[in-house]
């Protein structure tokens, strides 16, 4: 493929939104930090990671813009991060809501099942987190990776490429961050 | 990977076209508002005065030294004593962001005075990424009113150029050594635009100004020392902070009830996430030893922060 891969960043208020595009073009992609208000027919990328963000995923999903609309009708890989992968399981008949113990900063990720994301990584290594809220429950997806406190941290649907992190790849202190985003970079050439 | 030869010239360019007559830039000799300095003067030359405000919350001669090597850079520096300015606006305030916004204002006014009299109708800042995502906005929450931006008063007399807001520190540094800056300049640690302010909790007094000063000089020469003897790497940012509290010790057999002290060292890479440092026992123990024993008067007790970000942030307002 002679073009770069292109994957836009949907910010949801995130204070890493912009270090996911940061990470993102250094793994070589063209990317740009999207408004999650802008219409699904105005993106043409190949790829899109929801960034994750300050509302709380049960009481203020309408500050969510389109992200709904995204994983309906988007054409392509989806990476929902945070509040995005929480948005992503309620959608698709799950559950998410406040966590009974929250996690900021370091954690341990225990990887089951390696997927696409965490292709070629240890089966446990540190990441780093930020969550008041987590994913309760996600059928129709399997759970790729969990933690001490969080059962759900890693997510993968079982017929279409949405794919979900709890914690966040693209933080600095985060294990295997970059990896973990050059894998679901990898999951859009697969495609064409 | 970041190009920085190519945003040199491209920033420079555009800098060229955007500012018309002349431009005056708040300095603080950090590698973000020097790097900032050199891409404008490259642009528009004799025509920047970079103003370098003494606050009263800098470190132990830090504005001498500053003057001294924005002068050596070839930058016109102007050096301004708003010492008691600050002092005095800050009097009774203990609320962070209050203080930030006074001090954001404050630094605004004074710029604005100099550039009136400049006849400078752009201003310059070093604003970087991170100062911007943690002042909020829209669908973020504000973690922190920063100087540069979160700070600023609604009406402000002049157009802010501000070159390298969309890169975080690694880059900044990276554009810095590009430019030809000196090593001490662009592996300078990070310090805040509101300085010792917001390293002392509570009331920014005169008093408490100097008694932080003193324990972040402490702090700055242990650890640079501990480096510099193979004891530890260099962190990423390392001071001091003074708490509103006391707490009681015994000194030379008499009671003592004094401030406490904290020691807090980061390792990071852009400041938007950070682990704290793992400092050797016997440095925290030098650094300990020194500050108890040099403001025996003020601090009884010093203690070493733990916290990473998150769930904290580096700085502690």
């Amino acid at each position: 493929m002679s073009r770069l891969v292109k994957v836009y960043v949907v910010d949801n208020g995130g204070q890493w939104t912009h270090r996911i595009w940061r990470v993102l073009r250094e793994v070589g992609c063209d990317s740009k930090i999207i408004p999650n208000t802008t219409a699904v027919g105005a993106i043409d990328a190949d790829a899109l990671v929801l960034s994750g963000g300050a509302p709380r995923v049960v009481w203020e999903s309408p500050k969510l813009g389109n992200c709904i609309d995204y994983f309906e009708r988007f054409q392509g890989p989806i990476l929902g991060e945070c509040l995005g992968m929480q948005l992503m399981a309620i959608h698709f008949g799950g559950k998410a809501g406040p966590s009974e113990i929250p996690e900021y900063g370091l954690s341990r990720l225990r990887v089951i099942e390696e997927d696409d994301l965490f292709k070629g990584l240890p089966k446990e290594f540190l990441v780093w987190e930020s969550h008041n809220d987590e994913v309760k429950e996600a059928p129709n997806f399997t759970v790729l990776a969990l933690s001490e406190n969080c059962r759900i941290q890693a997510v993968k649907h079982w017929h279409k490429p949405l794919y979900g992190v709890q914690f966040h790849p693209e933080v600095n202190n985060t294990e295997h961050g970059e990896e973990i985003l050059r894998n679901f970079v990898g999951t859009v050439k697969l495609e064409q | 990977m970041f190009d920085a030869e190519k945003f040199i010239q491209e920033k420079v360019r555009e800098l060229r076209d955007r500012i018309r007559g002349g431009a005056i830039i708040g300095a603080s000799g950090g590698v973000d508002s020097t790097s900032s300095a050199i891409l404008v003067n490259r642009a528009i030359g004799e025509s920047l005065l970079c103003v370098l405000v003494d606050t009263g919350y800098m470190r132990k001669n830090e504005t001498e030294t500053n003057e001294r090597l924005l002068k050596k850079l070839g930058l016109n520096v102007l050096v301004v004593d708003a010492k008691k300015r600050f002092y005095d606006k800050l009097s009774g305030v203990v609320d962070p962001e209050q203080k930030r916004k006074i001090i954001g204002e404050l630094f605004i006014r004074i710029f604005e005075e100099i550039a009136r009299k400049e006849n400078a109708r752009f201003f310059v800042q070093g604003t970087i990424a991170p100062d911007w995502i943690e002042s909020g906005g829209g669908l973020r929450d504000r973690i922190k009113s920063h100087h540069n931006v979160g700070g600023l008063p609604e009406k402000i007399e002049f157009e802010i150029v501000e070159p390298l807001r969309d890169l975080y520190k690694d880059e900044v540094r990276i554009v810095g050594k590009a430019l030809g800056l000196p090593s001490e300049l662009y592996e300078r640690q990070p310090f805040p635009g509101p300085g010792l302010a917001v390293r002392i909790v509570g009331e920014a007094t005169a008093e408490n100004a100097r008694i932080v000063r003193e324990a972040c000089a402490i702090v700055e020469e242990e650890i640079e020392k501990a480096v510099a003897k193979g004891e530890m790497s260099k962190p990423w940012q390392y001071f001091a902070v003074l708490l509103p509290c006391k707490a009681v010790g015994v000194h030379g057999d008499v009671r003592v009830y004094g401030r406490v002290v904290v020691v807090r060292s980061v390792e990071s890479l852009d400041g938007m996430s950070a682990a704290y440092s793992k400092i050797p026992h016997e440095v925290l123990e030098r650094i300990s030893v020194r500050i108890s024993n040099t403001l025996k008067d003020d601090v009884s007790r010093v203690v070493f922060d733990v916290t990473n970000k998150p769930p904290g942030t580096i700085e502690y307002e």
